[in-house]
């Protein structure tokens, strides 16, 4: 009884169980709840190796359960505190060796005949390619002429660094680029109406973030898995984070996208050979640095055209490039394989998809390179994603890359006259502005958006929508955070570290227990404190930390 | 830049014949997997990428793309007797790039060729007789107690 005066609820709970209790009976119903076919819950794989992957797949699943892109493109960072460390690809910085690198990492396939797909024959027909030709040809001589003047002219009064060659070639070939772009822009957008509803971005900023399996481990992982559980599993292949940087000249976009060249199911033909290369990143020149990975494709979620038509990149490196290395066709080939398939991921994101949930659709982008003189045309389909773990091998799918290989549009200016003009490389260009983007009909262009909440802007509660909006800018502006890392000074690691000598030290740091600053989440830091006079429910209210909405 | 330096010409005899300068090169074997065109050195802590680039082809007449070079910190380990801490020297290893179309693969510099060493017939049974022993402990090792007539 002294328990039902402590606590008159538990008296309630005891009357129920000594009048109602040995009434429950259950009634003859008929076995509806029962299914004709048993529905067993799902078997987990318990193997070490089954538990991380159901880890990871379950990841993988919450990402793609997000509604919105800010949100699963916030996700992919959560688990680091300081980012993840990356094979750090920058556009103008190629190393000598790498296109098998950049195939690999990509999942590409470069089609060796030289020359665009003949998907491209179809576009446009001869005659009107010529009519368009003429059109644009002698406006384009004229501008050519009148910059390379003015470069001189700029050249002799020292407005432009003799030294810079690389700048000097770059500035040019903007200039030149922006030009010929404006020219064809303003003829051809009465016959192809898709070119007036195009948007054009000058130096957008373009950045993507990738896994990519099958790589060899490093031998400090291998030894650290060595002394622990996963000894049997120390050799096996691992993922390697990749983080893009480019910018280019400028870029064409669509409210459409562009017509796929091959069917997906054409690219997983066995005869679309991706070339191997299990090596660490690091053995032929690439560095890993610390990010935050980031997915942008030159404009923020929510802008009307999000699907590129074509992008101009610049070769300015090339003339900078060692005199030893002789290998400016390869090189131009991995500036343009890294640029499309990164530009083209930054895409996707924006329609829901990730490096971990594989596209349903194909997507295609037409890059050139050139400095004004010299032009490189490439057509790449992206035709797959997901190259992590398990899939690096298994993913039948490959990207597609077409190329034509430099082409001089000149030979010289001799007299202040275009020596040797090249119609079949205006041709080539003509053809990528023809090439107009479709809506797809019947295809669900964003299967894993939300149905109402596509973007954070979509977001009805104001509050959630203003927390999102501010942290995922301030999360891809890629700042360094607030904490610094804990840094583990030399006398530590050799008699703490290396040599334990030191055992009867009280400990102080926080590795000493065991955290790592890799081990840190991204939302594990305080939370915002909220002063008394600004509190919602007054200055009395005990909710003195602000809400936060990671996803 | 070697540490020394040829010495000024002074008149008269005798004039110095041989001039050493203390860089060195070994090749080793590369610490982990690399393309078979990056072959691995250890030089001498003076040497900069253009003292290596001009040692292999000067000297040896080696097509050289790039080199990377990295100091590697001595290992730390301890005095046997004493146990007092030591730091091992640490060494500078250049990486250098051959052209792509040129492969070079670290010689197998003691192979271990069991083929030509004879097996005794005595020596092989005994190995066998180990073997079987140590794969029936393997074999039972998680279910001590158990008796060998209950698996089949």
């Amino acid at each position: 009884m002294s328990l039902i005066r402590l606590n008159p609820q538990s008296c309630v709970r005891l009357v129920r169980i000594c009048y109602h209790g040995k009434r429950d009976y259950s009634a003859v119903t008929q076995s509806e709840e029962c299914s004709e076919i048993p529905q067993y819950p799902q078997i987990y794989d318990v193997s070490p190796k089954g538990k991380i992957k159901t880890k990871h797949e379950r990841f993988h699943q919450e990402i793609q359960n997000l509604n919105t892109v800010e949100e699963k493109l916030m996700k992919i960072n959560m688990p680091r505190y300081y980012g993840w460390r990356c094979v750090n690809v920058c556009e103008s910085s190629i190393p000598y060796n790498a296109e098998l690198m950049a195939q690999y990492s990509t999942r590409t396939h470069i089609v060796k005949e030289p020359g665009l797909p003949k998907y491209y024959d179809r576009i446009i027909s001869s005659d009107k390619l010529d009519a368009a030709v003429q059109q644009v040809k002698k406006r384009i001589e004229d501008v050519i002429l009148f910059e390379h003047i003015s470069h001189k002219k700029y050249k002799e009064l020292e407005l432009i660094d003799a030294e810079d060659h690389k700048a000097a070639v770059d500035s040019m070939g903007d200039k030149l680029v922006g030009q010929i772009n404006r020219i064809i822009l303003a003829t051809l957008s009465s016959e192809s109406p898709h070119l007036l509803e195009a948007q054009v971005d000058y130096e957008p900023r373009i950045e993507a973030f990738w896994w990519s399996g099958g790589m060899w481990p490093p031998k400090y992982i291998v030894n650290r898995k060595k002394k622990t559980y996963l000894a049997k599993y120390a050799e096996d292949l691992v993922d390697r984070r990749i983080q893009y940087h480019g910018t280019p000249t400028l870029q064409l976009r669509h409210e459409f996208p562009l017509n796929e060249i091959v069917s997906l199911s054409e690219s997983e033909n066995p005869d679309f050979i991706v070339p191997e290369f299990r090596y660490d990143p690091r053995v032929i020149g690439y560095n890993l640095k610390e990010f935050h990975g980031t997915n942008i494709p030159g404009f923020w979620p929510g802008d009307k055209n999000e699907f590129g038509i074509m992008s101009y990149h610049r070769r300015g490196h090339i003339d900078a490039r060692k005199s030893s290395f002789k290998d400016e066709n390869e090189a131009l080939d991995v500036q343009a394989v890294f640029a499309s398939y990164s530009w083209l991921l930054s895409q996707a994101c924006y329609q829901g998809f990730s490096t971990f949930n594989d596209l349903t659709y194909p997507l295609v982008t037409q890059t050139v390179i050139s400095n004004g003189q010299l032009w490189s045309f490439y057509a790449y389909q992206l035709n797959t994603t997901v190259m992590h773990s398990e899939y690096a091998d298994e993913n039948p799918r490959r990207n597609l890359c077409w190329k034509t290989g430099p082409l001089k549009l000149f030979e010289t200016i001799a007299d202040g006259k275009l020596v040797g003009f090249n119609d079949d490389v205006l041709k080539e260009l003509i053809k990528f502005y023809g090439n107009t983007p479709q809506k797809r009909n019947g295809v669900n262009m964003t299967p894993y958006l939300g149905d109402d909440e596509k973007r954070v802007a979509d977001i009805k509660d104001s509050e959630k929508r203003e927390w999102l909006e501010k942290h995922y800018k301030h999360m891809v502006s890629n700042r360094p955070r607030h904490r610094q890392r804990e840094e583990i000074d030399w006398w530590e690691r050799i008699y703490k570290i290396y040599f334990n000598t030191r055992f009867m030290d009280s400990k102080r740091k926080q590795w000493e227990f065991g955290k790592t600053h890799s081990s840190r989440r991204y939302d594990d830091h305080a939370p915002e404190y909220i002063p008394k006079v600004l509190r919602p429910g007054g200055p009395k209210s005990k909710i003195k930390f602000r809400k936060t909405y990671y996803p | 830049m070697s540490t020394r330096w040829y010495p000024i010409y002074q008149k008269g005899n005798p004039q110095l014949r041989i001039f050493l300068p203390n860089f060195w090169m070994k090749l080793v074997a590369p610490d982990f997997r690399q393309p078979e065109s990056v072959v691995q050195f250890h030089c001498s802590m003076e040497m900069t990428k253009t003292d290596i680039q001009n040692y292999l082809t000067k000297i040896y007449n080696i097509d050289i793309v790039k080199v990377r070079t990295r100091i590697a910190l001595g290992r730390f380990v301890k005095e046997p007797q004493r146990q007092y801490i030591m730091k091992l020297d640490d060494v500078k290893v250049a990486y250098v790039t051959l052209p792509k179309d040129q492969k070079f693969t670290f010689p197998d510099l003691f192979p271990k060729d069991k083929k030509n060493t004879t097996i005794k017939d005595g020596e092989k049974s005994l190995e066998d007789m180990k073997n079987s022993f140590k794969n029936y402990l393997d074999r039972n090792k998680e279910r001590p107690g158990m008796p060998n007539w209950y698996t089949i």
